[in-house]
């Protein structure tokens, strides 16, 4: 058992509102440099939908994640040979059109036109040429399902759906979406680290946090064509590429992250998981039905003294572990069963975990009145506006089981909390629904608080970093003591 | 540092003093080697008619004086009307004879004396290269292709023909393109004889250069005379320019190059947005 500690993260699906603000605090944070305007560390998106960058769910296309081959793991996207044969052109690099060209708009015209019979209107222009260009997409062009003939109905997550579900998906009468918002996963297993040809990508051995080195970086973008959830990023302007860096800096002063500081549905929880590093190989390349059971025997219980001993003798902080005890994440994806990962078949182990949304409940009109009691206390799960395997394709690797599973859970718990408070419900129904979806009481109320009536500090638990210490590992901190005053860590520019 | 730089402007002034002094020593060489540089891949003196006629008794022929304006510029003579000076030019097949570098009245007439035979090397010498007159077999023909082509390397160290010149359908691609296409030379140079002498010293500045310290033998001459005599019987007269052939080679080359990269890429990424708003728009129409 080789015990590790990372920092992970839940979004509660069934909260989230889409208003984008974590996007746009994200933006304002890191990607308003020149060269970064076309990234978005941070997205929301509109399921069904393609997303951004269009499609990328779509491996066939992108080539992104791990396949097995022969039953070993192998990148999709390149290998030791494929590197070298394609180090000056990448075959599968989006192209700036799958993004979207960033533009602004020419507002000095607005004050610089000559007078005329009409207005002056700020025409769009390119922010990467600078050219006036045609807008034909954004990075939520498809947005509230905006333009669905077109984008919602080349979701991906839509294979292996019958041709009347897809219909009746679209259909008016019956249309659905919900969010899905989307930061870099922090994976287990990054197949954009395994890609990288410079070896400037790295996973922080402390937290987990994928990073890349800006200095090592060559601007290769094997990772660009690597990662499976395009949230690796190039910068025209400095020739490097870029990712989300969970807010390091701040995680580091005992904030959240910008994107869950700034979230209005407080939809997101962050929390220390404990993990086994030494199954993620054997454990990534198990067959797709067993990925979900097995990611999940990666994480290891905090409060077992087995674990905590390994924990302790791989040099994991005793705060670390404490925090761990705490994690709101833990209780979502172990104990609860509820946060399932995104698109596990990628094989990256994605270390974000999504609780999937409930669908509007579907109703009956008899006699003008609208009915939708049945006796299938869980019917409208089964019957749901979004389909059960669109939902599996999305979260559950293609397996039904852990989504029917996690749904079921919720409507159990929002029955038991109407017998509680609203009183339409009678302790018989709740608690037969309760014991129907695995659930207890106890475990009813604390699911219900923890999504509900969470604090701030329910949501975060932020363990202390202990930079210092990581450090130590890489370089003596009192080196240079009584050697060197005041100085910089790179020389003083001068000149101009 | 100071006699670094001492040592630099010394060791440049030795080398521009050494290369100006080069061509004053050629200047001070014996009338005989003169001819033999310059003039015996036109001229015999008692070998026969090359390019340029057999200057045995040529001072008999025509009086000194004239002669000696004669080899100063030919060209001011023929166009002066002179009729001899036509005459010789009718013999050269029209080919004028080159003004001579460095052909002072003294030269001209060290020259003559050469050839009358009066002092210094045998007149032998001046007969021009001996090449046999046995007729040309198979093997003088392949011996002549491998030497053309560089597969054999020229005795002397000399640069195959072939990185210069072409010669009829030699090469898949034909030879190189600095030097003239060789295919029709053995008649315009004046047949066995002629080319002969003319490979044995070539007169360009080129050829000069290149083959001054690295001459060629007299068997090689022999056999790269066979494979050229037999490229001029054996070519057609092409009824396509070997430019446009090479152009179209190149297209086609280019064209086979395309697919051979579109069939090693075919799985790469194209677009995806374009491609899935395009089908949908055609769709709907």
């Amino acid at each position: 058992m080789n015990v590790r500690s990372q920092i992970s993260m839940v979004f509660h699906l069934d909260k989230c509102i889409g208003c984008h603000t974590c996007s746009i605090a994200c933006k304002n944070i890191w990607t308003d440099r020149k060269g970064t305007e076309y990234m978005w560390w941070n997205n929301v998106e509109t399921k069904p939908g393609t997303g951004f960058p269009t499609d990328w769910e779509d491996q066939e296309k992108y080539h992104g994640g791990w396949e097995l081959h022969d039953g070993k793991l192998r990148l999709k996207s390149t290998g030791k040979a494929k590197t070298l044969f394609n180090i000056y052109h990448n075959p599968s690099m989006p192209t700036m059109d799958d993004y979207y060209e960033p533009w602004t708009y020419d507002y000095q015209h607005l004050f610089t036109a000559p007078a005329g019979d009409d207005q002056p209107t700020a025409r769009p222009k390119s922010m990467v040429t600078g050219e006036l260009i045609n807008i034909e997409a954004g990075p939520n062009w498809d947005d509230d399902l905006g333009g669905s003939p077109i984008y919602a109905a080349n979701d991906p997550n839509l294979k292996g759906l019958s041709h009347d579900t897809q219909q009746q998906l679209m259909a008016v009468e019956r249309l659905v979406f919900f969010y899905f918002p989307r930061i870099c996963n922090h994976c287990l297993n990054p197949s954009c680290v395994a890609s990288c040809p410079s070896g400037a990508l790295y996973k922080r051995g402390e937290d987990g946090i994928v990073l890349v080195d800006q200095t090592r970086c060559r601007g290769w973008r094997a990772c660009v064509a690597a990662c499976p959830y395009k949230k690796m990023f190039f910068n025209w302007d400095t020739g490097k590429s870029e990712k989300c860096i969970l807010c390091f800096p701040r995680l580091e002063t005992g904030q959240a992250p910008a994107c869950f500081h700034s979230c209005v549905g407080r939809i997101r929880y962050l929390g220390v998981l404990l993990y086994d590093a030494s199954r993620i190989e054997e454990v990534a390349s198990l067959p797709s039905d067993k990925l979900i059971e097995g990611q999940r025997s990666l994480i290891l219980d905090p409060n077992d003294p087995e674990v905590i001993a390994a924990a302790r003798e791989n040099g994991v902080h005793e705060s670390v572990i404490e925090s761990a005890q705490k994690s709101p994440v833990y209780r979502f994806v172990k104990d609860w069963k509820l946060a399932l990962p995104p698109h596990l078949e990628y094989r990256t182990m994605p270390m974000l975990f999504y609780v999937p949304p409930m669908s509007p409940v579907m109703s009956n009109r008899t006699n003008g009145a609208i009915d939708h009691v049945s006796d299938d206390l869980f019917h409208d799960i089964e019957d749901a506006r979004v389909p059960m395997k669109f939902l599996a394709n999305l979260f559950g690797a293609g397996e039904e089981g852990p989504l029917r599973y996690a749904l079921r859970k919720q409507k159990a718990v929002r029955w038991y909390r109407r017998f509680k408070t609203v009183g339409d419900v009678d302790e018989k129904t709740a608690m037969r629904m309760l014991s129907e979806a695995d659930c207890s009481p106890e475990e009813a109320e604390a699911i219900y608080e923890l999504t509900s009536l969470c604090t701030f500090d329910d949501r975060f638990v932020i363990p202390p970093m202990h930079r210092e210490e990581a450090i130590q590992m890489m370089e003596d901190p009192l080196e240079h003591k009584k050697s060197v005053g005041f100085g910089f860590l790179s020389g003083p520019k001068r000149g101009m | 540092m100071r006699s670094a730089w001492t040592l630099r402007i010394g060791l440049l002034a030795a080398i521009t003093c050494a290369c100006l002094g080069t061509p004053a020593a050629t200047q001070a060489q014996v009338p005989a080697d003169f001819f033999r540089q310059n003039c015996s891949m036109c001229h015999t003196v008692g070998g026969g008619h090359l390019i340029g006629p057999d200057l045995e008794g040529v001072t008999k022929r025509k009086d000194r004086a004239w002669l000696i304006k004669f080899l100063q510029s030919p060209k001011a003579v023929i166009d002066s009307g002179d009729p001899y000076a036509a005459q010789l030019l009718q013999d050269a097949h029209g080919l004028v004879m080159p003004n001579i570098g460095g052909m002072t009245p003294d030269l001209a007439s060290a020259l003559l004396d050469v050839i009358e035979g009066a002092p210094g090397p045998a007149k032998s010498e001046l007969a021009g290269v001996a090449i046999s007159d046995r007729p040309f077999t198979p093997s003088d023909i392949a011996l002549g292709e491998q030497l053309f082509r560089g597969e054999q390397r020229l005795a002397n160290g000399g640069p195959a023909c072939v990185s210069c010149h072409t010669l009829g359908t030699i090469g898949g691609l034909g030879g190189g393109r600095l030097g003239p296409d060789l295919t029709q030379v053995f008649d315009r140079l004046g047949g066995r004889k002629g080319l002969g002498a003319w490979l044995s010293a070539p007169p360009t500045q080129t050829m000069q250069s290149v083959f001054r310290n690295h001459a060629l033998q007299p068997d090689e001459i022999l056999s790269l005379l066979a494979v050229i005599d037999d490229a001029s019987n054996h070519s057609q007269p092409a009824n396509m320019s070997s430019l446009a052939k090479f152009v179209l080679f190149g297209f086609g080359g280019m064209l086979v190059g395309l697919a051979l990269l579109q069939l090693a890429w075919r799985g790469r990424f194209r677009s995806v947005r374009r491609t899935i708003v395009r089908a949908q728009v055609r769709g709907e129409q």
